[in-house]
């Protein structure tokens, strides 16, 4: 039987050359393989594989009880992982009826937009490399160790903490918690215009970015794209603003938009995404009582009620959901994550076709997959 | 645009971009000679994790089994007796293999006691997988060389160089501001 994910060669054509990019190529950011045909400098065929990094996530999590999920839900998206903890706890919030103190809130928010913006950065660092810039790599890694210092300092690790939980947050935060962000902000406010000239304003990049890998806004929406890719192409949709959570109702802040739909467009939504993140944290930090409750009232054995949820929340990438079953045991009876990137990769064929290989890795870079959520 | 003028913008972009950079040069290093300089973990970092014994030398440990129980990846292993003197239990055996262990401390969360506990301590490199498999006396061990640890029932606590058990200042204690700002507070009063 003919494997549809392969790329045959068109009998009598000579002029097509079907190489394979990855799993092990350095600009696919994990272990994405596409297999892509060539002619000439111009891409013809591109089909993208994916699966290597396949641990049977949801099915592992059918077999833990609800506490032990969340550390499994960290492990998705390990570039953004205290956001990925949000949307299953939020739909087993909903099924308990567990209040949320307005405080807990609060310090989740900060969290979130701190790891919205470490999420960036790695994305701004490795997406240059790809492009030959290895200045950017070196900065960004600098400026998000600070990042994960104030994470490790409150939550006890630095990428994966497993620090949400139902009800609010699983400890009060480090009493340097609110010094060590607001430090961190005016840090990275003097960071951001030497990204900015570094990459976004300077023309070599301008020249590699501009009119590359354009997506027309029907596609990106006929695709399930989501995040800072449907926001370059001119859709201004936002989980934040859509279906608000946590704290962002009482927060103001801007969706980013951009009409184009090229790389370009992409990284400039999500440089300005890091802005409007200050701006976010900024506010949340005023808000934020210094003391008071962090956790609501939650029984010691999660047992929701039997029905189903489902959430979702914005990181980075964009839309990720969760849909908890719950048939009213110490186990989920099902459990199924939307995630964003796996939804972004398949504009992949669309993006690729017609142009130029050079620009393949543009263009996967300004898509930012990260290969844990879109495999699971 | 002509070629030139494509030209003279790269350079001049060029230019912009060791600007940035040569502005940066003069800031200190953002690295760390690791081993020869060790970093500061703070307390609530998970990394080994350890059983604590009190200052005469008991396990605190009264075997309940919670953490094997609430243990995502199932690496704690847990053989418990009738105590012969008294009411409870006591531990037979206690293994825990840090090969497997995902580092989520629910086990440090779930402790009643605070027995098992996280200590800043992040050594695990070794070169054989098997000396992660650790036993009761490998936890003890580094429960005893431990100077600070922490868990969620009795905060961040310290052992003395005298080896008694003290509670650490708050500045260190995870939700220790509301008691500075009492402080603070009570200082200006007085
Ligand atoms: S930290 Fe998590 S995985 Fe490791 S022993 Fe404790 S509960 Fe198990
Ligand atoms: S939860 Fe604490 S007291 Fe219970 S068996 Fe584990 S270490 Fe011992």
């Amino acid at each position: 039987m003919r494997n549809p994910t392969t790329i045959e060669p068109v009998p009598g054509r000579t002029d097509e050359m079907i190489i394979n990019m990855g799993p092990q190529h350095p600009a696919t950011h994990g272990v994405l393989k596409v297999v892509i045909g060539l002619d000439g400098e111009r891409i013809t065929r591109a089909v993208p594989h994916i699966g290597f990094l396949h641990r049977n996530h949801e099915k592992i999590e059918e077999a833990r009880t609800y506490t032990q999920i969340i550390s499994y839900t960290d492990r998705m998206d390990y570039v953004s992982g205290l956001q990925n903890e949000l949307p299953f706890i939020l739909a087993v919030e909903d099924l308990l009826g567990v209040e949320v103190p307005p405080r807990a809130k609060l310090i989740r928010t900060i969290f979130f937009e701190l790891f919205r913006i470490a999420s960036h950065l790695v994305w701004l660092g490795t997406g240059m490399l790809d492009l030959g810039a290895i200045t950017p790599f070196l900065y960004t890694f600098r400026d998000r160790e600070k990042i994960l210092e104030i994470t490790e300092k409150t939550a006890g690790a630095r990428m994966l903490p497993n620090y949400f939980t139902f009800g609010g947050v699983r400890r009060d935060v480090h009493p340097d918690f609110f010094k060590d962000v607001a430090a961190f902000l005016d840090f990275f406010e003097t960071r951001l215009p030497d990204y900015y000239a570094l990459v976004l304003d300077s023309p070599v990049f301008q020249a590699r970015a501009v009119g590359v890998g354009v997506l027309s806004k029907e596609r990106a929406i006929a695709r399930g794209a989501s995040g800072p890719v449907i926001r370059a192409s001119g859709v201004p949709y936002d989980v934040r603003k859509a279906e608000p959570y946590d704290a962002y109702p009482e927060l103001e802040f801007e969706i980013p938009t951009r009409e184009e739909g090229d790389v370009y467009a992409r990284f400039w939504v999500r440089f300005r995404e890091m802005e409007e993140s200050v701006k976010i944290i900024r506010q949340a930090l005023e808000k934020v009582p210094k003391t008071g409750p962090y956790k609501g009232k939650v029984p010691p054995r999660v047992k929701p009620k039997p029905g189903a949820r489902y959430r979702a929340v914005e990181i980075a990438r964009g839309h990720l959901g969760a849909y908890v079953v719950s048939d009213g045991s110490e186990y989920p009876a099902r459990i199924k994550h939307r995630s964003p990137s796996f939804a972004n990769l398949q504009l992949i064929p669309d993006l690729f076709v017609g142009a130029r290989f050079a620009d393949a890795i543009a263009i996967l870079s300004s898509l930012d997959p990260v290969f844990g959520e879109v495999d699971r | 645009m002509s070629l030139f003028a494509e030209v003279w913008d790269a350079v001049k972009a060029v230019a912009a971009g060791l600007e940035t950079v040569h502005r940066r040069v003069k800031q200190p290093p953002a690295t760390e000679f690791y081993p020869y300089k060790k970093p500061e973990i703070p307390p609530v970092s998970v990394q080994f994790l350890a059983l604590i014994q009190n200052e005469d030398g008991t396990d605190r440990c009264v075997a309940c089994l919670q953490c094997e129980r609430v243990c995502p990846s199932q690496v704690i292993t847990i053989e418990r007796k009738r105590n012969p003197e008294g009411k409870g239990f006591v531990l037979e055996r206690f293994d825990l293999d840090f090969a497997n262990c995902m580092h989520c401390a629910n086990c440090v969360e779930a402790c009643p006691v605070s027995a098992i506990v996280t200590v800043g301590e992040f050594e695990h490199a070794v070169y054989d997988i098997n000396f992660l498999k650790a036993d009761k006396a490998f936890l003890d061990h580094i429960g005893h060389e431990a100077k600070i640890w922490y868990s969620p029932k009795f905060g961040v606590e310290m052992r003395t160089p005298e080896g008694k058990i003290v509670k650490a200042p708050p500045e260190m204690q995870p939700g220790g501001l509301a008691e500075l700002l009492k402080e603070a507070e009570g200082g200006e009063g007085a």
